[in-house]
This record gives structure tokens, C-alpha cells and sequence, in this order.
């Protein structure tokens, strides 16, 4: 963003004129009539004004290569959409959350839910009711019903859309046509982005709004020396939007946001300098026009996402569990209202945890006498945590007998409680838990636990044991304060803390061994804040509660049930968006299909989507090798060419001249985006995959193309001293449409695996096996 | 006053804004066309060199009484804890190992531990104690001799810290203040007066430092002269020391490699140097700041061997040719060729290689048959027996011919603990799902064809020709017999469930000049056969010292923390450590015994990570003014040691904090130490940049008022470092922090 004209009160000169290309008057301004603000003056500028100057006008060579690119991307992209009719991949999780939208049912997923409303916009449109829930791959959606041709339009068109887009981002940097059409059919016949947008997956959507964000940028970053104009307004806005956009499919969009971010800071640091001669009023206003374009708005919209989603999704559904009890108490029919009932003591009741759902669990069981790292424990009988249902999951809870304990405090029972003749469980209430198979009292005392030595050993002691009668109190710690004066089932969380050795009683899901028949381990930890300590009541069995309601009781059904006042939005949005961070971070479980980035552009490996042994048939999820080798080739070797031409510059041996501006600033601008959204994959713990490289791969392909424009239009321009840096060489022309010759080739060798038409025979399958590590399912 | 203030000459020489300091010299970040007029040169003016002693006796006062004060804080009661503390239990123990000659294995470099086994032998300690955490040390062990050599390098730390201070261009007073910070940080000092590594890596980052600044003024004002070269090498062996102490001291090689490359940037853009006396300039750091570190890591291995003869419990990671060489092993008993019937263990011969090993526990996913891993140490279930495949064993019988192993041989390996045979098939492997599993499955009479391997003779160190199997000296493969894959070991580590033990895999198409599918015999017992006696040969250093660094990465990689179990008190996250949210017990917390709590000062931790956030803020307040063309910078080299200085606080900082972060391994609170050094150099510059815009007086007495809230705060906390007796909740007033574990 250096000027390339010196203003006359600057008595500096620049290196870059000292080979002489300042001889070339047709690249200085001073051809055409001087713009309000000369500082701000740009090549792109001058591109832009060029390609309008007669005799070469390539404004209707864009048009109709614009239209031909459009087709071609629907063509290749809509070609037999309806084949395989079975569910393939992860269409399994997103057609099913399109399904949950459409029954109005609430589900839980680590993605935000733009991508989603949209297919269930899509869904609804047509006339699609959610019920069928893409249970398994390979399911038939002819037998089920499902418009699912439709469905996958959607995503179709989103990544046919893309090719336009990047097309005209072409344009609008100042490529030549050639150069532009050169890039479009790149990404029109890469095999991974067809086969990732021929089905119910977000990644196409995230893409197009991932390009649509750049592209809005790049008008915006054009428009700049007519600052607060309405066109500067609406570009800037539209970026913001779109980069919301973005963020609402996938939490990725997060990296197109910083590579926006960072082209915002490297032309506000420009606006700083002195020589643009803004005041520091106008700089702030520029601030803060951005600030609200480009984070305010952003912000609106991607809640605008998450208020719609909460607006759809009223009904209790799958995703109740992850929610937080004030969440779910405001859903329809939650189990939350219709079955949570106080609780009586001497009542039998099941208890389970939070982070696991297991339920607390006793049996006659002893732990043996010796671990096997040699610690001796008591050989008390176990308490573990086991996840389905057993009779060895009820306990009787017990109040405290102050005439066993006399620092326990006082009762004295409601108005209501002397009516109904019971006494209810009361947060921080001092109680026992007998187990009532058994008929023996949790308790907890200072040995190591089996498999984790730092913390207390859980057991049980027989009923009539009162010498020991102290360490068998618990007081139930709630983790929300509740006004309620009863602890209700299903809907408070709390720990139980031992009165006397001040542990929690916590469950993880380290297993036990063999003697203890692989169930959870229990035990006391002394870190009472930590999350494994929270636990629920879920069934509560007592002679006034029948089916969860209990005796002069309302009894509540769940389809007339009146909605209760749900948590205000912003909380719920807090709890949401916190989940999905956690949970995505918490994607760690090996997949077959999992890759680590390094792998990503080599094309090493692909995905397998789908396969049917009849007709050799496979969708294989596989970039075109020759443009992802050759665009990576391109991004590496503009990379090692841009730090040549630095050492060079530092030895004031200047080549570039005035073209460096936007070598450094158009090209530049797009090896970052390539980098911010492929070097921040390398840092995630979670399980990654291909399709995380693609809107990597489309920003790589433009740097490979740029890079090339440059070589062939740009550099052998200035060598030649033409006056038209735009029209491009015969070489130009013949050397791209030979690569997209080759890619085609390569496009249509792999076809049957992006389309899944299958082969006619092994051999013809074998030879599309270029490297051993590609999984080929019938080679 | 002006004593006060760095002595750079210049300042007083050059009328404002006159002075060229030259391309080299000039702002890095500045607009290049700002710089226009550099290209007209004129014989350059080089700023003066702050001399690197005091040259009076008047300017050794400061750096003298410094050095008392941190011999006495340092050295006070440190024997009063008479038993191990913490990680006493490991270091003295290596240190015992020195003394015993005795090879063990640890993560670490050797050179630190080296400098305690010195300790131990200076202290006369005969290497019998073991170092039992928290238990009483012995009447004849001087552990105080072995603590003090430790303290004194922690105390040599306080005046390096202000000779650095002079050399960064602070005022006398704020040098003074950085030197006071370092001494009066409790955990600095806690950390030094133990039988650890840190203050002896703590110690060589502070003289990295300080080498690197001279380093630079020397490179400002006399390249090439006798002292350049001098501090040259003096900073490559400086940082070939804190590497070979921990591998941390990497990031204080990574800041010297960075200011290095900036260095040679910067030279790049001065035209007018010949290009000759450039390449002197390369050649000049790729001796002294490459060659010479490695050298010196290099050579801490080379004493490290030579000290470690005899075998010990380290063994089993080293290669089988290596522990041949050691004294007290017993592999001279080993029968010369392989035989079947023989009870054997088997030595992967990738680097860092360990033995074939199984156990009883099974695989939780795949095949679920019995584990096979690599293992490290040396136990009964490494031993396997050599077998005739199916149908082919022979009666045992007395009598019976010997019938030798060779090349091209079908044999099965049955594990001799659990009968069960080593067995392949196409099941994904654990953790490298792309290569098959291998287990340990059937018995004596229950099997397939899949237990059957293929011997394939790689060489033989002392007989090329003879189809045998040596033992030690032989490499081979085993190649399964139906898959064709080859038996693999790798660096790869199984969790939890595998007890982070090496994996092992079938390779397929596997490349069999790859040595991670060779594999040697390491132990051979067989009745029937003769010792073979000692042989001669022995392994070669550089694939001794290959081997070890291998060994350690991979160990210190499975140092990762356990997700199936809660965290301990001990260990901490990054994030923690620059608010200083954790303490650390370092023995012990019963109410009668002598407690040691690991916490920095208040005021130098907090102090110090906010001067970073706010040096963030003056130097984005600087750039703006720069871009809007105010002039903060007039004086010449002021910009310069603005910038230097500012990079080696904040950078420094980063490189030695940021890793952490992206880290899989556990990591504990003074894993934050070094970079705390950073951020102590970084408050005072900062602090000291920012009182130097008040007048005189204020500038003094505002450094002194931040030196006096340092000392008070030192001596409110001083017991957690020299230890303190009765109940914990005693000092309930000291815990500032809801979340220090100071009390329960």
C-alpha cells in the first residue's frame, strides 16, 4: 500500500526508480487526470481505469466468460445430484439437524446454525415435515420420503456460486480475463469441492460466504479514496455481513474474520501516516466506521443466527441433556416440568451423574484386598458408577439424626409439610444415602481410591454400624443457587459434600478393572468445584409421587403445558456457544478418516463418503491432484519469490518496480488468507479433516494464478515497456488453457469417484491409484 | 546526577538530528524512503562502547554489595531442611549416579546434572543414598556443600542481572533495581537454594543475556576487534550451556538466533559494506553461535558417556552395543548363535529403540488380544523363546541336536511369561491405524499360520558370511509370513492404556533399510549352548548420542497428563503463571514439618506481566506518533536501545513463555522462571523509559519507591522460601489469591 507517486511536498525519492522503469510514463499518473486525493492514488486503481480505456475494452470478455463459468460450475456441480438416493457421510448429522428444525424439536451440535436453518429453510420450502431422522449411511430416501434432491440443491448451488465469485474477485484485482476464466475453471473442475458440494454438508456454504466476505472486502479496499461514500458504506457492511455469515456455518469463518482483520490494521496503519493527511478526527471516524461495519454488524447478525435458532427450536429434543436446567426448564413437554417433583425423605431414588450420566451404583462387591501397583485398600464394598439402569442404583435418602449429631441444624417443618404429613429434602440439608439392596450407608474415609490415589475411597458400611455414623453425612451443595426451599428431581444439580472430610463425592469415566466389572470408579475429591462432582436426581419412588407428580400436586401435560418464562436470550447464547466450544474441542476420538494439515495439500490422502461393492462404486472425497500440486506449487514458490525480491530490494537491486505495489499488496493479501486459514488447523488438538483445507485451497489456487499473471502480463509488460499492462501474451493465453486442458483431463479421470458412477472394471479402478496411501475400497 | 545515566557519549557530542548513524544502525521498521539520505555516505561516526566492568573502585561498590546480599539471602539457613525436598529426589539421585558410575536415563541434558554430581563429590557423598522423597538425609552426607553449589549460581545471577542492565543503557538506578528484583523474588530464590537444575539454567539464560548484549554494543562500536570475537564466543558457549542444562534453554537460542538474523538484515542493507566483509560477518556467527553451541552439547554428552561406565538402571534405553561396553553387565554370558529353544530378548534398532514386550493386559480396540509394545526397562516379560513353526517342533528329548537359527528361517516367538505367540494380522493398529497390529495370542498348542515370522539377515558386524544369528552383533528383520509386513517398533507412544510404552506395528511394504524394522538380540540365554564371551566391539558416540536425545524427546513427549485422571496439586497451566494464580508445595504439608512454598514476589510477577501489556501499549503509541511524524527519537542510537532493549524484555518473554502453550506435556509453575527473567528486564526498562520523562529527582526517587515495594514484599513472604514451621493456616494473611494452595 506504498505510494507509488510522490507527492511534491515529499522531496524523497525511491528506490525502485533507480533501474530507470521510471522512463515509463504510461505506469505514472500523469496520463490521467489526477483523483481528488493523488496520495491515495493505486495500481489497481490505474487497472481498473485502464481496462475502460479503448482500444482494449475486456468488459464483455468478463460478461460472457462470466456466464460461461456459471454454467459450467452448475453443470458440474448439479450433474445426477439425485445419485447415490441413500444417505452418504455426514449428511447422517446434518440432514438430521435440518429434520430437528423442521419438527421444531431442540438438538445440540458444535457448529452454529446458519448452514442448518438454511437446509431447513430449504426443507420447508418444499414441503419436507422432518421425519424422517438420517439415521445410518446408506438409508434410502426414495423409501422414506424424503425430498432429498432438494436438499442437496442447496449446498450445489452455494458451491457452484463459488466459482463466480472467485471469478469476479479475479476481476476486481485486475486480472486479465484470460487470467480471470484461467482461474475459475481451476476451481469449476476440482474434483473435492464438487463432491463436497453435492450433498447435505455445510462446508460448501461456508466457502461461498468464505469468498463472498473477500470479495466484498477487496470492492470496499477499492472504493477507499471515496471514504463514506454510500458504495464505500454498502461494501463495507456487506463484508461484515458476510463475514458473519461465515462464522454462523462454521466456527473456521472465525479465520476469514482474521484475515479480514488483518488487512483492516495494515490500511488503518496507512491511514495513519502523515502524508495522507487525514486529521486524527477523520482517522477516528474511519475507526470507527470500521469498528461498526466489521464488528458491531457482524455481531447483530451472528446473534440474529442463534435467535432464530432458539425461536424454531422450542420443543424438548436429543439435545435437552447438554443444556443447563434453566435452559431446558424452558423447553416444551422437557421432562424437566412434566416429571420433576420434590423430594420426601425415605423416598428411593436414583441418582446420576452429570458429566457421564452414570447412575450411582453399589454392590455386594469388595474391592480385593490389593491393587495391583501394591496399595492395600479395605475391601469395603464397591461403589461404582454404571450407566444403565439396576436395582443396585437406588438409594434411600435419610435425614440426619441430631441425637447422632448434634451440630446438625435444627428442623422445623412448613405449614405445608405438617399438612402433608412428609418432610422434604432441602438444599444444604445434612442427609444419608442407604443403599437399599444391601441396606448399607455411603460413606467415604481417608484411603486411596483404586485408581486415582489422590483422592478418598467410597464404600458402604451396614445400616446398624453407628460408630462411624458422622462420616456417612452428606450435605447436598447446590451449584446454582435456587430460591426454592425443596430439591426437586431432574432439575437441581448439586454436590454431595461428606460433613466430615469435606470431599465431594466425584465419578469419572476411568473404568474399573476386571473385579470391578469395568464400571466408573467413585470416590472423594477434595477439589469440591470441579466439574466430574455434579449430580441429579432422576428417579424418585415414594408413596405420594405417582408417574413424577406428586399427590396435590398440578399435573402438568406436556402438549397444553403453558410455556414458562425462558432464560433471557443472551444467556442462553452465552451457555450455547461455551458448549460448542467445549464440545468441539473435546472432538478428539480417532477417526478412520482423520488426517493430520501437513498432509492436506499434497493430496496424500482423501475421505471415503460412501461405497457399494456392485458396479465398483465409491464417492472419494480427493482433490484434483494436478491443481492442488500446482497450486501449492504456486503458493510456494510466490512465497520464496517474494523473499528473493526483498534480499534483492535490501541490495537496492530493484526488478519489480512499480508493479511491486501489487505483487506485495494484491498477491500478498492473498497468501495470508491462505495462511490464516490453514496454519491455525496445525495448533487444534481436535480430529481434523481434508475438507478443513478447501477455502485453504480455493485462496492457494488464486495465488497460484495471480503469481502467474503476474510472470506472464505483469513482469513481460514491463519488459516490454507496453503501454497496456492488461492485454495478455499469446504464451499467456496458450500456457493457461494447457493446464486447464491437463486439469480437465485430471477432472474427468476422477470423476467416477467424485460423482460415484463407479468403474467397469478392477484395473480401470486400480490405475485412478496413483498413491498407495488413497483408499480405494475395491482396488 | 549524570552519573546516573548511560554512559553512550553521543548524546553530548552530536547536535540534534545532525548525526548519521548509518543504514545499519537505523530504525528497522522505519519507511525505507525516510532513510533516503543514507545512501549519500559519509565516514561513519560509531557510538562510544559502555564499558562492560566498572572501571573505578567507587563503581564496584554497587555490583559488590549486590553480590553479598545475594550470597546471604541465598546461603541463609540453607541446610535447615534435612531432608529431600521435591525434586531433590531426582537430581541428587542422578548426582549419586555420577559418583556410582552407574548409566541411568533422564529427559534432561547432562550437563547440569553433571554440575551436581560435581557437588556431591566436592560434598564427599559415596553415592548410597537414594533420594527418597521427603526422607531424612543421612549423617555422612553433606547436603549442604551440594545446595550451596546450586545457590551460588542463583546468586551469580544478581550481579550478571545488573551488568546486563548497564549494558541495555539503563540508568544506575534502574540497573539497580533489576539486580534487586531478581534478588528478592522469592521464588527465584527458592528455586536455587535445592539440588535442582533450574538455578544453574536460570544462571546461564542470565549470562546468555548478558553475553548477547555486550555482544551487540561490542558489534555497534568495534566488529571484529578482539573483544567482539571474545563475547562472540563467550554467547555461543553460553547458550550451548543453557541448552545442555534444559532443553528450555532452546528459546534463549532462539532469541540469539533471531536478533542474529535481524543482525544480518540489517547489515544486508548497508551498500557500502564490501561484500567480503560481509561474509566475514556470517562466518563469523556460524562459528560462534552454531558450531560452538553444538559443540558444547556435544561434549556434555561425550563426559557424560565417559563418566557413565557401568550399567545401571538407564541401560535398556541405550542400544545393545552400547550396554555391551559397560562394566557389570552380564553379556558376556550371552551364547554366540541364536538356536531354537533359546530365551532371548529382542532390541529394536531405531533410534531410541526399546524391547519387545508384552504383558497381560489386552488391546482396548481392535483384535482386544494381549498388548505388544516396545519397552524401556529390563523385566521378565521381554523374554521370548524361539520355536520350530507349527508342525515341525521336536520331541524334547535328551540328546538332541542343536539346531541353529538362519537367515530365511520360519520360527515363532512365544512369550515366555504368558505362553502366548507373537502373532499379526490385518487389524488396524492402535494408535497408527494405518499399519496392522501386532498382539500375543494362543498358547503352546492353539495358533495359525500367523504366528510365524520370517528371519531376514540384515548384516552382522563381525561375520558377513555365516548364515547364523549372532547375538548383539546381528541385524535382522522379521517379516510376517502370510502379510509380508515387517515387525516395527517406532516413537510413537500407546496412552494410558498401554502405560505410554512404544508401539508396535506390521509394517507393510515396509522399507527394510529402515532402521526401525531391525531389530538385534540383545539378552540370549541357552542351557545347551557356551557363554560367548566379551567381544570387543562397541558402538559409535554419535549414534549413542543420537539414540539418547531420541529417547528423551520421545519421554519427554509422553509426559503428557493423563485425561482419564483429575490433575494434580502439582502441576499448573500457562495461563496461570504470569497472573500468578498457583503456588507449589514443595514438600510435605503437615503441620510439624518444614514447609517450602513455591510463589513468586507479588510485585515483581504482577509488576512484571503488567509492564508487558503496557510496553505493548507505549511502543503501539510510539508507532502511531512515528506514522504521524513527531519526532521522539531525535537523539541518535536512543531509538536503538529503545528497540533493542525492549526486544530482548518483551521477544525474550515470548520465546520462553508462548511454547507452553501449544505443549501436550504437564507443566509446572517454575517451568515460568526463565521467562520472568524477561519480564523482570521489561518492567525495568520500562519503568525506568517512562520515570526518565520526569525530571531528575522524581526519576530517582520513583525507581526507588518501586525498589523499596519490591524488599518489603520480599520480607513479608521470606518464610515460604526458608521454610516455615506449625500450621499452614498461620500465614492465612498471606494468601492474597483465593486459588494459592497455601493453606486447605
Amino acid at each position: 500500500m506504498e505510494d507509488d507517486t510522490i507527492s511534491p511536498s515529499s522531496t524523497l525519492s525511491t528506490l525502485r526508480h533507480r533501474k530507470g522503469h521510471s522512463t515509463d510514463t504510461s505506469l505514472d499518473t500523469s496520463t490521467t487526470p489526477p483523483p481528488p486525493q493523488q496520495d491515495d492514488e493505486d495500481q489497481d486503481e490505474q487497472d481498473t481505469k485502464k481496462q475502460q480505456r479503448p482500444p482494449y475494452n475486456p468488459q464483455r470478455g468478463f460478461d460472457a466468460m462470466l456466464l460461461l463459468v456459471t454454467f459450467m460450475a452448475f453443470f458440474t456441480r448439479c450433474w445426477n445430484i439425485g445419485d447415490p438416493a441413500q444417505v452418504v457421510f455426514d449428511e447422517v448429522h446434518f440432514g438430521k439437524f435440518a429434520s430437528y428444525y423442521l419438527r421444531r424439536e431442540y438438538y445440540f451440535d458444535v457448529h452454529p446454525p446458519l448452514g442448518k436453518l438454511l437446509l431447513a429453510a430449504v426443507g420447508y420450502a418444499v414441503g419436507y415435515d422432518g421425519h424422517f431422522l438420517f439415521d445410518h449411511i446408506g438409508d434410502d430416501y426414495i423409501e422414506h420420503g424424503v425430498p432429498y434432491v432438494a436438499l442437496r440443491l442447496l449446498p450445489a448451488t452455494c458451491g457452484a456460486l463459488i466459482v463466480p465469485v472467485v471469478f469476479l474477485i479475479l476481476k476486481e484485482l485486475g486480472l486479465s480475463v484470460a487470467g480471470a476464466t484461467f482461474g475459475a475453471f481451476l476451481i469449476i473442475l476440482d474434483n473435492s469441492l464438487i463432491t463436497q458440494s453435492r450433498l447435505i454438508l455445510l462446508d460448501s456454504m461456508l466457502t461461498l460466504f468464505c469468498v463472498c466476505s473477500i470479495y466484498a472486502w477487496i470492492r470496499f479496499y477499492k472504493k477507499r479514496h471515496v471514504p463514506f461514500s454510500f458504495e464505500w458504506y454498502f461494501w463495507l457492511s456487506m463484508t461484515g455481513i458476510a463475514l458473519a455469515c461465515t462464522t454462523g456455518v462454521k466456527m473456521v469463518g472465525l479465520f476469514t474474520v482474521a484475515a479480514v482483520g488483518i488487512a483492516v490494521l495494515f490500511d488503518l496503519w496507512n491511514l495513519l501516516d502523515y502524508r495522507r493527511g487525514l486529521s486524527l478526527r477523520e482517522f477516528a471516524r474511519h475507526f470507527s466506521a470500521r469498528a461498526l461495519c466489521l464488528i458491531f454488524l457482524p455481531l447483530v447478525v451472528y446473534l440474529a443466527f442463534f435467535y432464530v435458532h432458539f425461536a424454531i427450536l422450542v420443543k424438548s429434543g436429543p439435545g435437552d441433556a447438554f443444556m443447563s436446567p434453566a435452559f431446558q426448564d424452558g423447553l416444551l413437554g422437557s421432562e424437566m416440568n412434566t416429571n420433576s417433583s420434590a423430594i420426601p425423605f425415605f423416598s428411593n431414588i436414583t441418582i446420576r451423574h452429570r458429566e457421564t450420566t452414570a447412575y450411582l451404583h453399589s454392590h455386594p462387591e469388595k474391592y480385593p484386598l490389593r491393587y495391583d501397583d501394591g496399595r492395600i485398600s479395605t475391601q469395603g464394598q464397591q461403589v461404582t458408577g454404571y450407566p444403565h439402569r439396576d436395582l443396585n442404583n437406588h438409594w434411600t435418602i435419610e435425614p440426619v439424626d441430631p441425637a447422632l449429631y448434634p451440630s446438625a441444624a435444627p428442623y422445623t417443618p412448613t405449614d405445608q409439610e405438617t399438612e402433608r404429613n412428609v418432610r422434604y429434602v432441602r438444599p444444604n440439608d445434612l442427609v444419608r444415602l442407604r443403599h437399599a439392596r444391601t441396606n448399607s450407608h455411603l460413606i467415604t474415609h481417608d484411603v486411596a481410591s483404586p485408581l486415582t490415589p489422590t483422592h478418598m475411597e467410597m464404600t458402604t458400611i451396614p445400616a446398624n454400624d453407628t460408630n462411624r455414623y458422622n462420616e456417612t453425612l452428606w450435605k447436598i451443595q447446590l451449584v446454582a443457587d435456587d430460591s426454592s426451599d425443596k430439591l426437586w428431581s431432574k432439575r437441581a444439580h448439586f454436590r454431595l459434600v461428606n460433613a466430615i472430610h469435606n470431599v465431594a463425592v466425584h465419578c469419572h469415566k476411568g473404568q474399573l478393572p476386571d473385579w470391578g466389572f469395568g464400571q466408573q470408579e467413585v470416590n472423594g475429591n477434595k477439589a469440591l468445584k470441579e466439574a466430574n462432582n455434579v449430580w441429579w436426581i432422576d428417579q424418585v419412588e415414594h408413596a405420594r409421587i405417582i408417574n413424577g407428580t406428586e399427590i396435590g400436586e398440578p399435573i402438568i401435560d406436556p402438549k397444553t403445558q403453558p410455556q414458562k418464562p425462558t432464560l433471557p436470550f443472551l444467556s442462553k447464547f452465552v451457555e450455547l456457544q461455551s458448549l460448542m466450544f467445549a464440545h468441539n474441542a473435546g472432538l478428539t476420538k480417532p477417526h478412520p478418516y482423520s488426517s493430520t494439515p501437513i498432509t492436506w495439500p499434497f493430496v496424500l490422502r482423501g475421505i471415503s463418503f460412501w461405497e457399494r461393492k456392485a458396479g465398483l462404486r465409491q464417492i472419494y472425497l480427493l482433490g484434483n491432484p494436478l491443481i492442488w500440486w500446482l497450486s501449492i506449487t504456486g503458493t510456494v514458490m510466490y512465497a520464496a519469490m517474494w523473499i528473493m525480491d526483498r534480499i534483492l530490494l535490501r541490495r537496492g537491486i530493484d526488478d519489480f518496480g512499480p508493479i511491486r505495489t501489487w505483487w506485495d499488496n494484491a498477491i500478498g493479501f492473498l497468501f495470508v488468507t491462505w495462511l490464516t486459514h490453514y496454519l491455525p488447523f496445525f495448533l487444534m488438538g481436535r480430529m481434523l479433516f481434508l475438507h478443513h483445507y478447501l477455502p485453504s485451497f480455493i485462496f492457494s489456487v488464486l495465488v497460484l494464478v495471480c503469481t502467474l499473471e503476474f510472470c506472464f502480463v505483469r513482469v513481460w509488460s514491463l519488459s516490454q515497456r507496453k503501454k497496456s499492462v492488461l492485454r495478455p501474451s499469446r504464451t499467456y493465453v496458450m500456457l493457461t488453457s494447457l493446464i486447464v486442458v491437463g486439469a480437465a483431463w485430471g477432472y474427468w479421470y476422477f470423476a467416477p469417484l467424485t460423482y460415484g458412477i463407479g468403474f467397469e472394471s478392477v484395473p480401470s479402478l486400480q490405475s485412478r491409484k496413483w498413491l498407495s496411501s488413497w483408499d480405494l475400497q475395491h482396488a | 546526577m549524570t552519573d546516573w545515566y548511560p554512559n553512550d557519549g553521543l548524546r553530548k557530542r552530536a547536535p540534534i538530528g545532525v548525526a548519521n548513524t548509518g543504514a545499519a544502525y537505523a530504525p528497522v521498521d522505519e519507511d525505507p524512503q525516510d532513510r533516503e539520505d543514507d545512501k549519500t555516505f559519509k565516514p561513519q561516526r560509531r557510538p562510544q562502547m559502555v564499558p562492560i566492568w566498572p572501571t573505578t573502585t567507587q563503581q564496584w561498590i554497587i555490583p559488590a554489595l549486590l553480590s553479598v546480599a545475594a550470597l546471604f539471602t541465598r546461603l541463609y539457613k540453607i541446610g535447615s531442611a534435612d531432608f529431600v525436598v521435591w525434586d531433590e529426589a531426582h537430581f541428587g539421585k542422578f548426582a549419586g549416579h555420577y559418583i556410582k558410575r552407574r548409566f541411568y536415563f533422564d529427559v534432561h541434558p547432562p550437563l547440569g546434572k553433571m554440575i551436581n554430581g560435581l557437588a556431591g563429590f566436592i560434598a564427599g557423598f559415596n553415592g548410597t543414598f537414594e533420594f527418597e522423597s521427603g526422607h531424612q538425609y543421612p549423617q555422612e552426607l553433606n547436603y549442604t556443600v551440594m545446595r550451596i553449589v546450586n545457590a551460588l549460581f542463583g546468586a551469580a545471577m544478581i550481579p550478571l542481572a545488573y551488568f546486563t542492565a548497564i549494558q541495555l543503557h539503563f540508568s544506575k538506578p534502574a540497573s539497580f533495581l533489576m539486580a534487586i528484583m531478581v534478588l528478592c523474588d522469592i521464588a527465584l530464590m527458592t528455586i536455587s537454594r535445592f539440588i535442582l537444575l533450574d538455578s544453574m539454567l536460570l544462571f546461564f539464560t542470565t549470562l546468555s543475556v548478558f553475553c548477547l548484549t555486550v555482544f551487540r554494543n561490542l558489534q555497534r562500536t568495534a566488529p571484529f576487534s578482539k573483544e567482539w570475537w571474545t563475547w562472540l564466543f563467550a554467547t555461543g558457549v553460553s547458550i550451548g550451556a543453557v541448552a545442555s542444562v534444559k532443553w528450555v534453554g532452546l528459546f534463549a537460542v532462539a532469541l540469539v538466533g533471531l536478533h542474529t538474523i535481524e543482525d544480518l538484515w540489517e547489515m544486508l542493507g548497508d551498500l557500502k559494506m564490501p561484500p567480503s566483509h560481509y561474509a566475514r560477518h556470517w562466518m563469523a556467527r556460524i562459528a560462534g553461535l552454531i558450531l560452538t553451541p553444538i559443540a558444547i552439547y556435544l561434549f556434555s554428552f561425550v563426559i557424560h558417556f565417559a563418566i557413565l561406565n557401568r550399567s545401571g538402571p538407564g541401560d535398556a534405553q541405550m542400544s545393545s552395543l552400547f550396554q555391551a561396553h559397560l562394566l557389570g553387565n552380564d553379556f558376556d554370558q550371552n551364547p554366540l548363535e541364536l538356536a531354537y529353544g533359546s530365551k532371548v530378548t529382542l532390541k529394536n534398532n531405531g533410534h531410541g529403540g526399546g524391547l519387545l514386550h508384552s504383558h497381560v493386559q489386552r488391546y482396548p480396540t481392535g483384535s482386544e488380544q494381549q498388548q505388544v509394545t516396545c519397552y524401556h526397562h529390563k523385566d521378565s516379560n521381554n523374554d521370548w523363546i524361539i520355536t520350530k513353526p507349527w508342525g515341525e517342533e521336536k520331541q524334547s528329548g535328551f540328546g538332541d541336536e542343536i539346531e541353529f537359527v538362519k537367515d530365511g528361517d520360519l520360527i515363532r516367538l512365544v512369550h515366555a511369561q504368558t505362553g502366548r505367540n507373537l502373532h499379526s494380522h490385518s487389524v488396524k493398529a492402535p494408535v497408527t491405524t494405518s499399519q496392522n497390529e501386532v498382539s500375543c495370542y494362543g498358547n503352546s498348542t492353539l495358533g495359525d499360520a500367523n504366528d510365524l515370522w520370517k528371519v531376514e539377515k540384515v548384516d552382522d558386524m563381525v561375520d558377513r558370511q555365516s548364515p547364523r544369528i549372532r547375538s548383539l552383533t546381528t541385524r535382522f528383520r522379521l517379516r510376517h509370513n502370510l502379510q509380508g509386513c515387517l515387525l516395527r517398533s517406532h516413537a510413537v507412544s500407546l496412552p494410558q492404556w498401554g502405560f505410554k510404552q512404544a508401539e508396535v506395528v506390521c509394517q507393510k511394504n515396509g522399507d527394510p533399510n529402515n532402521r526401525n524394522h531391525m531389530w538385534n538380540i540383545e539378552q540370549h540365554w541357552n542351557d545347551d549352548l557356551p557363554p560367548g564371551g566379551k567381544g570387543a566391539y562397541r558402538s559409535k558416540f554419535l549414534k549413542d548420542f543420537i539414540d539418547l536425545n531420541v529417547a528423551m524427546w520421545t519421554s519427554n513427549n509422553a509426559l503428557t497428563p493423563d485425561p482419564d485422571k483429575e490433575p494434580d496439586a502439582l502441576t499448573s497451566k500457562p495461563y496461570q503463571w504470569p497472573l500468578m494464580l498457583v503456588g507449589l508445595r514443595m514438600c510435605s504439608w503437615a503441620d510439624d514439618a518444614r514447609k517450602f512454598w513455591l510463589i513468586g514476589n507479588p510485585v515483581v510477577w504482577w509488576g512484571s506481566t503488567a509492564s508487558l501489556v503496557t510496553f505493548l501499549l507505549v511502543l503501539g503509541i510510539y508507532g502511531i506518533r512515528w506514522k504521524r511524524r513527531y519526532s521522539d527519537w531525535e537523539r541518535p542510537g536512543t531509538w536503538d536501545n529503545f528497540y533493542f532493549a525492549g526486544k530482548i524484555g518483551f521477544v525474550g518473554w515470548v520465546l520462553h513463555y508462548a511454547p507452553f502453550w501449544i505443549m501436550g506435556r504437564v507443566t509446572y509453575l517454575h517451568h515460568y522462571f526463565p521467562a520472568l527473567y524477561f519480564a523482570i528486564i521489561t518492567f525495568t526498562f520500562l519503568a525506568d523509559h517512562l520515570a526518565s520523562k520526569l525530571p531528575g529527582p522524581l526519576h530517582f526517587t520513583a525507581i526507588s519507591l518501586l525498589g523499596l515495594l519490591v524488599v518489603s514484599n520480599f520480607v513479608y513472604f521470606q518464610d515460604f522460601a526458608y521454610g516455615f514451621t506449625g500450621p499452614a493456616h498461620e500465614y492465612r494473611n498471606r494468601k492474597w489469591v483465593s486459588s494459592w494452595n497455601l493453606h486447605d
